[in-house]
């Protein structure tokens, strides 16, 4: 059975409602009904970790809280655990956990009061020693007798994953489950995330930040303006981008002993160029053909002194999926291998853009 | 259904904000104060009852004072304050996020909400009570606990009307400043505007039916729909429910009225109060008041995105 499953999905909020409005406001837009979900179909598998990407106002919140019976689909079917999202959500959210985006806590609540509420609400009995252990997991055991008034965005953040956490969901739910996390935060964030996973939960998350997706995630999927524009794994999709993997190979003697065709007719080798001043090769090849480009030189009795690779940054493929090709960037976005971390003017970009 | 969860969290939240504190601090010296001045100081031994101030009903025709009247305006206030931004403020900060990613539906959400911050203004209009309860005890006031006992429940039940209407309110209300100018201006019709009104819709009723040619309304009838549109004010309700459990139905019932609706209406009370006139009548529009803002608060608010 899918965790989750949307069925030809859309919601257009109407002129003069409340979040119309403010979407206008922010988007800059006529007043018109303002599209956010454009017929998004897309099924997520129990027990899979899935990565929702996009940039801000993609659409990805507005298909979250469609999930959750925040918002109401203007079209389309959505089930939830195989329960209809809105007719049972009462059903879909005891079985789930959620951290919502842009909620705030109860500001005269201790830590402890809230995860307590949680429980209570997800009908636990006896929870006491449940509560204590999910704030000791997201570390707030210390500041859990403290007014959440006083927390900082972080430890707000914590919080809201130990009221998703109690109760051992069969689903999670986070949306931007990492904003106003220090990178500290952040990867204790992708443990969780992690041991969740291992724990057979299905997670659905959100995120800008590709590392954090690239880190835990098994699929994602790419919203850009209301649509979803690819679906699949990180792995697949980086094959299907423009980009490639880059390998540079030193080798020890003269360069054109090589046999590049052989090298050439491996599969995922795009191109090979070979360079006699350098004694060096540069491959052209998809991800998983570095170590089959390797053993080849190996088995032509070359030599290899060292290599290094260069990968498609998963940022340059999520900027040419959502319509930012970086001709833009002339800072060039030569990332070094390894995913591409969105620097703070990338983000600012998104935002005007 | 999960609204003792979120009725006891509204509690534990509203029972330390510093309004309640304020308010309860408020009920303990306006409820207490009044009985620790009128029995500890001005009213001579002979005339220590506990009735001569909560049964206090001042009635000159033109002018009318009542301590139930005055306790009711003070506690509509603080019952509307407490409740109003229940809503609208959880939506624009957005911790009805928090409440609602949990296994809560909404009718769980607005009926706890109903019946946590319902509970705390009881509560701090019961210390109140209390406080004034002591000084009877204390300066050995004779307390009728028939009529002392129901009037506080009937004070209690007034709290829950406007809480109800606060919350009805905020669960229809675009934004938290919405949600305010309708309840001062709410306020405002139940404190002042609601008697005018009252009076002028038979004046048109009247008019109407004449140049409609069937005639003028019976002076009787008039004054009669006027009165009761009065008592439709949850305000009046509790007054004249309360001045009921002093005086009996048929002076209760002209309570704060005029003089020339006392001369019209008196003859009429005396040989029998018409149903709609009657205690159960009454205490069914109060009953109405606690009831009906919710469910059409909730009714909108099921269908919002929020």
């Amino acid at each position: 059975m899918a965790a989750i499953e949307l069925d030809s999905v859309t919601k257009r909020f109407e002129e003069g409602g409340r979040l119309s409005r403010f979407v206008d406001s922010v988007r800059d837009v006529d007043p018109d009904d303002v599209t956010a979900v454009d017929d998004v179909s897309l099924t997520v598998e129990e027990g899979e970790v899935f990565g929702f990407l996009g940039p801000n106002g993609a659409g990805k919140s507005t298909t979250i809280n469609m999930l959750l019976d925040f918002v109401r689909p203007t079209d389309g079917t959505i089930e939830v655990l195989g329960l209809d999202a809105h007719d049972d959500s009462v059903g879909v959210r005891a079985r789930t956990g959620v951290l919502p985006e842009g909620f705030d806590v109860y500001d005269r609540l201790t830590g402890r009061e809230h995860v307590e509420f949680a429980a209570d609400s997800k009908g636990l009995e006896e929870a006491g020693d449940r509560v204590e252990a999910v704030l000791d997991r997201v570390g707030l055991s210390d500041a859990a007798d403290r007014k959440a008034g006083g927390y900082s965005k972080g430890m707000r953040q914590r919080l809201a994953l130990a009221m998703a956490l109690v109760g051992d969901p069969d689903l999670l739910i986070l949306d931007e489950p990492s904003s106003g996390l220090d990178p500290a935060g952040a990867k204790e964030m992708r443990d969780i995330v992690t041991e969740e996973a291992a724990r057979g939960t299905t997670v659905f998350f959100s995120s800008h930040v590709l590392e954090q997706v690239e880190a835990v995630c098994d699929r994602v999927g790419i919203m850009r303006e209301g649509r979803l524009v690819a679906v699949d794994s990180i792995e697949s999709l980086r094959e299907k981008s423009d980009a490639d993997s880059t390998l540079h190979v030193r080798v020890a003697g003269d360069v054109d002993a090589v046999n590049a065709d052989a090298v050439t007719a491996l599969g995922g080798v795009h191109s090979v160029t070979t360079e006699a001043a350098e004694d060096a090769l540069t491959v052209s090849c998809s991800g998983d053909a570095k170590t089959a480009v390797i053993a080849e030189l190996e088995s032509q009795g070359v030599e290899v002194v060292n290599f290094e690779t260069r990968e498609a940054s998963l940022e340059d493929l999520f900027l040419s999926y959502t319509g930012h090709d970086g001709t833009d960037r002339t800072d060039g976005g030569s990332a070094p291998s390894g995913g591409g971390e969105p620097s703070e003017s990338d983000d600012e970009r998104e935002v005007r853009a | 259904m999960t609204w003792q969860a979120v009725a006891r969290k509204e509690f534990d939240d509203a029972v330390r904000s510093r309004w309640l504190h304020g308010a309860t601090a408020f009920f303990v010296l306006f409820v207490g104060g009044a009985a620790l001045l009128a029995f500890g100081f001005l009213l001579p031994q002979d005339l220590k009852d506990a009735s001569n101030l909560f049964g206090f009903f001042v009635d000159l025709g033109i002018f009318s004072l009542s301590f139930p009247g005055l306790l009711a305006l003070v506690l509509g206030f603080i019952a509307l304050s407490t409740s109003y931004g229940s809503i609208t403020q959880e939506r624009e900060t957005g911790s009805i996020k928090l409440a609602l990613s949990l296994p809560n539906s909404r009718t769980d959400l607005v009926a706890g909400k109903l019946l946590g911050r319902g509970a705390v203004v009881v509560v701090a209009l019961l210390t109140g009570f209390l406080a004034a309860f002591v000084v009877l005890v204390g300066t050995g006031t004779a307390v009728s606990y028939g009529s002392f006992v129901p009037m506080v429940a009937l004070t209690a039940l007034l709290a829950l009307a406007f809480v109800s209407i606060g919350l009805g309110i905020s669960a229809v209300a675009d934004s938290n400043r919405e949600a305010t100018l309708a309840t001062l201006g709410l306020f405002l019709i139940f404190g002042i505007l609601w008697k005018p009104i009252a009076e002028g819709i038979p004046k048109l009723l009247n008019y109407v039916a004449e140049e409609a040619g069937v005639g003028a309304l019976e002076n009787v009838t008039r004054v009669q729909i006027g009165l009761f549109l009065k008592y439709l004010n949850p305000l009046r309700t509790y007054e004249t429910l309360t001045a009921q459990l002093y005086y009996g139905p048929a002076r209760a019932r002209l309570v704060s009225s005029t003089v020339g609706e006392q001369l019209v209406i008196a003859p009429v009370f005396e040989q029998g109060i018409p149903p709609y006139f009657s205690g159960a009548a009454m205490m069914t529009i109060l009953l109405a008041w606690i009831a009906v803002p919710t469910l059409v608060g909730y009714y909108v608010f099921e269908k919002q995105d929020l």
